[in-house]
């Protein structure tokens, strides 16, 4: 090996094509996985569809409209109304905004607390850990229905709407993703390069973000995309039994707790069945977006 | 191996400061071993147990011994990348034994390692650039970011890495060139000292010769003070100046290179000398051939550390623990054979 000792021999290179981050693989790798793109193309469309929905119809969904009860499909009303005479199609855009709020919002304090608990406890391990896991277990244990129950009686008022709901979930939901994210760094904090980190001068700050949970962040994405669908479910598991959002507050769990009533389970099925069906094929599309990004982040798999 | 490249330029340095850079006393390294319900410490495994040396200014001290011996632990509490469970550590006059927190972040600055797994030791997420300018950055925060990265330009100049390796991964180079890259980044804040941990071990022979030899040119260029951990001798010989040889967490024996490779004295190491192979066929050779297993660390034998496996132990020697003495000029052993 030859080195070079003459110092002008050597020129700043004129930015070489940029070598492709761990990051830009998996990106290939993910736009290459058909089922996972058309997922995620549903998907976006799901969400801008509910996000935009003030822009696309101009139709009250509050007003209660007594001379167009319970009607069937038509050109009017794509999808009928429901037996207070509102538009179906029109609550299933505003119920969408609402579920995915909830999903996404009651996602990211989860894994953002859940990373900043498990981060801590697994890279000082020690005592900070056990008090930190010990706690976490203290959470994961809590009766799950029994506390949102309560917790919902006691914020009530207190916060608007949605946002008991989300606060909720949150505080129940934060421990699995503690748990995961500490063993993953328990793991990877093994590596040398951590050890160069603290050799180099890096304040444990720095090594848990830059160092550690760059290398851990494949896992932890994986791990939203399944709460996400998780915690969309929760909310139409609990507005259905009357725990969950606002009744008043159109979600695709409170349009399917219409269905409690056996005349419109058996009467008016167009009422029921379009959410019941967004509501699937979201959560599949974003369990097999989780599966694509998986298999994208998988240094081991080719696709 | 043989290596065979600018023995002439490198072979004769001088090392006759005689000021020590750092010095080492009574350094015990012990990992608890916990069990039971509470988790209670129910034993050590002393790594390291009792070591105690010098490194002088500008030298390469060889430390070598056998795998588990406690080669590595106590090149990484020497750094203080693990914390001492008894000892003194002194680099350049200070203590660092009981140093924390930002003092012992600022005293970092000029005692570097470069490790041994050249895949583990180098982020995945992070660009070559970025990984040598991040010590430069952590210490000089002020630093204008075009001076720091003619610094790292130059750093992969020196260590024989093309330019453009600066927007580059480290899963796009092969295991020698991620070791230089590992040297460049310790060699990025201009050190004193620098731990080699088996830097060549995980290379393969020819790669293996490069890297020494670049390593040793650097250490002439930035005067570098090196303690070089490693299990195999030639590599050991080419590299050191003074050779200190560990078993079972003790150091047994250390002297300059020549008194250890032409007239060993402990017993361990003339079966570890015998054991280097000789190129020349005619020439015969008697080889010590150690018998059993290293005893575990966890529960070290009484007496000498060496004397089930010794051949020329005696009755005493499961008794009296022996310590280093200086038996000779500038040699010292741990056996009661020179008492």
């Amino acid at each position: 090996m030859e080195v070079l000792t003459e110092k002008n021999t050597k020129q700043t290179p004129s930015k070489p094509p940029k070598s492709m981050s761990p990051w830009a693989i998996a990106r290939r790798k993910f736009v290459r996985n058909k089922l996972a793109m058309v997922s995620s193309f549903f998907l976006l469309t799901v969400m801008i569809m509910s996000f935009l929905a003030p822009y696309i119809t101009t139709i009250d969904i509050t007003r209660v409209n007594i001379g167009q009860m319970s009607l069937p499909p038509s050109g009017e009303h794509w999808l009928g109304t429901d037996k207070s005479g509102r538009d179906v199609f029109v609550r299933l855009l505003y119920g969408g905004r609402v579920s995915l709020t909830v999903g996404i919002a009651a996602t990211a304090l989860i894994v953002v607390f859940g990373t900043v608990i498990g981060s801590i406890a697994g890279y000082f391990g020690g005592v900070v850990d056990s008090v930190l896991m010990r706690f976490t277990d203290f959470i994961l244990n809590f009766p799950f229905l029994v506390f949102v129950i309560v917790l919902n009686a006691i914020l009530f008022g207190k916060l608007s709407g949605v946002w008991v709901l989300i606060v909720v979930i949150s505080v129940l939901g934060w421990g699995g993703v503690a748990r995961l994210v500490r063993s993953k760094i328990l793991s990877e904090k093994e590596n040398e390069y951590i050890l160069a980190a603290i050799s180099i001068g890096c304040k444990p700050s720095k090594v848990i973000i830059k160092h550690l949970l760059p290398n851990v962040l494949s896992t932890i994405i994986v791990q939203a995309t399944i709460l996400f669908a998780t915690m969309i479910v929760a909310e139409s598991g609990l507005s259905y039994l009357g725990f969950g959002v606002p009744t008043e507050v159109p979600s695709w769990g409170n349009m399917l707790s219409t269905s409690r009533d056996p005349d419109v389970m058996q009467n008016m099925p167009w009422t029921w069945i379009p959410p019941a069906v967004v509501l699937t094929l979201t959560i599949l599309s974003i369990n097999f977006i989780g599966e694509g990004i998986k298999d994208a982040l998988n240094p081991k798999s080719y696709r | 191996m043989n290596i065979t490249i600018n023995h002439e330029k490198i072979s004769e340095r001088k090392t006759d400061s005689g000021e020590n850079l750092l010095e080492i006393k009574n350094l015990k390294t012990y990992y608890p071993i916990k069990g039971g319900f509470f988790r209670r410490t129910l034993g050590h495994v002393k790594a390291v147990d009792n070591v105690s040396f010098e490194i002088k200014k500008g030298e390469t001290f060889g430390l070598v011994g056998e795998s588990g011996c406690g080669k590595s632990t106590t090149g990484r509490t020497i750094l203080r990348l693990l914390d001492p469970t008894d000892g003194q550590i002194v680099f350049d006059g200070n203590d660092i034994t009981n140093l924390t927190g930002a003092k012992l972040r600022e005293a970092r600055k000029d005692f570097q390692m470069v490790f041994q797994d050249p895949y583990a030791s180098l982020n995945p997420m992070q660009m070559v650039g970025d990984i040598i300018s991040e010590p430069i950055k952590n210490y000089y925060p002020r630093k204008k970011s075009k001076e720091i990265k003619t610094e790292v330009m130059d750093l992969l100049e020196r260590v024989g890495l093309p330019s453009d390796a600066y927007y580059k991964y480290a899963h796009e180079f092969s295991g020698g060139q991620r070791q230089r890259i590992g040297i460049a980044r310790a060699l990025a804040l201009k050190p004193k000292l620098i731990v080699a941990d088996e830097p060549v071990s995980a290379l393969d022979v020819s790669v293996q010769s490069q890297v020494l030899n670049l390593l040793k040119e650097l250490q002439d260029d930035f005067d570098l003070t090196y303690l070089f951990i490693a299990h195999d001798l030639s590599v050991v010989k080419h590299m050191s100046d003074r050779i200190g040889v560990m078993y079972l967490g003790n150091l047994v024996e250390v002297a300059d290179k020549h008194s250890i490779y032409d007239e060993p004295l402990h017993p361990y190491t003339q079966a570890l000398i015998s054991a280097i192979p000789e190129p020349d066929p005619d020439k015969k050779k008697e080889r010590i051939v150690l018998q059993g297993d290293v005893p575990s660390p966890s529960n070290p034998p009484s007496g000498c550390p060496f004397h089930t496996r010794c051949p020329l132990a005696k009755e005493e020697c499961s008794e009296i623990k022996p310590q280093l003495k200086e038996v000779k000029q500038n040699h010292r052993v741990a056996c009661i054979l020179y008492d």
